[in-house]
């Protein structure tokens, strides 16, 4: 009888020394990765992922109990391990692509306002371009040619006889003209000083160049760029009326304000 | 006689084709396609120069030796078991290195947008 209940102490020592038998490292190892996996992204991102890596764990945790200390338990472990270690790096791609697609959805929304943006600002430009164009219609005269877009100021207008200082009067004009040219988009200017025929020709060369450079001097000064404008004293060359006359005469003493036209080059 | 002869003689040739049987398993070669083009394919994806990508690497190359010296040594169960660890970290080494990819596009997106709103503000 007393053996026979040392017996079934012995057996059910054994039993639960069976049942406290450690786990080896491999399978603590898998527990805790599964854990860790299971508590990040990879339940919502990549949840196919992350049953695979259970079902290993499971694999794994029958295996223990079958054969605690067997390599094929340790195996299974290890790979149930790496499983979760996949599930997680998975979720971690899944979560990167996001962020991939959102920054390239926001790149094209972004490029597309920009473009937006910079036609409408295209639009406007040529607005007041047209605009500007139409009150120097008012107050000179304007002239589409091969050149440019040509402004004619009479002479008499601006100078007194044979001088080249501006007349007050003339200053007026000339603000309004500059007014209607800082509006434009910045174009490239020549100021033309030329004369009738009366004179001598290095007379009237020079005093072509000094109107020329009056005005130009005057638009500076009321803030067009200085390095936009360039002169020219074209003497007595380039009528546009008979000399014969004195309208003609007339006509021919103007500085021409010649607007070019816009290259591909200009920035 | 006869009929116990004939019994016999299925019986005998029963065991002789199980035995064969048997001998043919374990003869048979191990199957280390898997692990082998898992680190082929990690290789290729630059998995080396990867910090944690080329741990897992290395240690699939030496599970998949381990494995073909268990299989020399007739152990096959076990390098079967051992072939499972090699497959597995190979898996995890070519994802890694497609990871660390795709966290490069992401980074890259991400600074082309900051780039583009620095440029047109």
């Amino acid at each position: 009888m007393k053996t026979k209940q040392f017996l079934i102490i012995v057996t059910f020592v054994a039993l639960l020394a069976g049942c406290a038998t450690v786990a080896p490292n491999e399978l603590i190892n898998a527990r805790s990765a599964y854990q860790r996996a299971s508590e990040g992204p990879a339940e919502q991102l990549v949840p196919a992922e992350l049953h695979k890596a259970k079902e290993a764990l499971v694999l794994a945790e029958q295996s223990f109990l079958k054969e605690p200390d067997s390599y094929k338990t340790k195996d299974l472990a290890y790979v149930a391990q790496r499983k979760s270690e996949l599930a997680e790096t998975l979720a971690a791609m899944a979560a990167d692509k996001a962020i991939k697609d959102k920054a390239d959805a926001d790149f094209q929304k972004q490029q597309a306002e920009i473009m937006k943006q910079r036609k409408q600002d295209l639009i406007d430009s040529e607005k007041r371009t047209a605009v500007a164009l139409a009150e120097l219609a008012k107050i000179a005269a304007v002239k589409e040619e091969e050149r440019g877009l040509v402004v004619t100021l009479s002479g008499s207008v601006l100078f007194r006889s044979a001088k080249s200082t501006l007349l007050p009067s003339a200053q007026v004009k000339l603000d309004q003209v500059a007014k209607a040219l800082l509006a434009v988009s910045a174009r490239n200017l020549i100021v033309e000083g030329h004369t009738d025929s009366r004179g001598s020709e290095s007379y009237n060369q020079g005093l072509s160049q000094r109107r020329a450079d009056a005005v130009r001097d005057y638009l500076v000064q009321r803030g067009y760029p200085a390095d936009r404008i360039q002169t020219r004293g074209m003497s007595e060359g380039s009528p546009i009326a008979d000399n014969a006359s004195p309208e003609g005469r007339a006509n021919n003493r103007r500085v021409e304000i010649v607007i070019e036209r816009m290259q591909p080059s200009n920035p | 006689m006869r009929h116990v002869s004939n019994i016999g003689i299925m019986v005998l040739a029963a065991a002789v084709v199980a035995t064969a049987m048997v001998a043919g398993c374990a003869n048979a070669p191990l199957r280390t396609e898997a692990s082998t083009s898992g680190i082929r394919a990690a290789e290729e994806l630059g998995a080396a120069k990867i910090p944690q990508a080329s741990l897992h690497l290395q240690l699939a190359k030496e599970e998949l030796e381990l494995a073909k010296g268990l299989a020399a040594k007739g152990e096959k169960e076990k390098a079967a078991s051992m072939l499972l660890r090699a497959e597995a970290d190979a898996e995890l080494a070519v994802t890694l290195s497609r990871g660390d990819a795709e966290k490069s596009e992401a980074q890259a997106a991400v600074e082309r947008v900051r780039q583009l709103r620095q440029d047109n503000p």
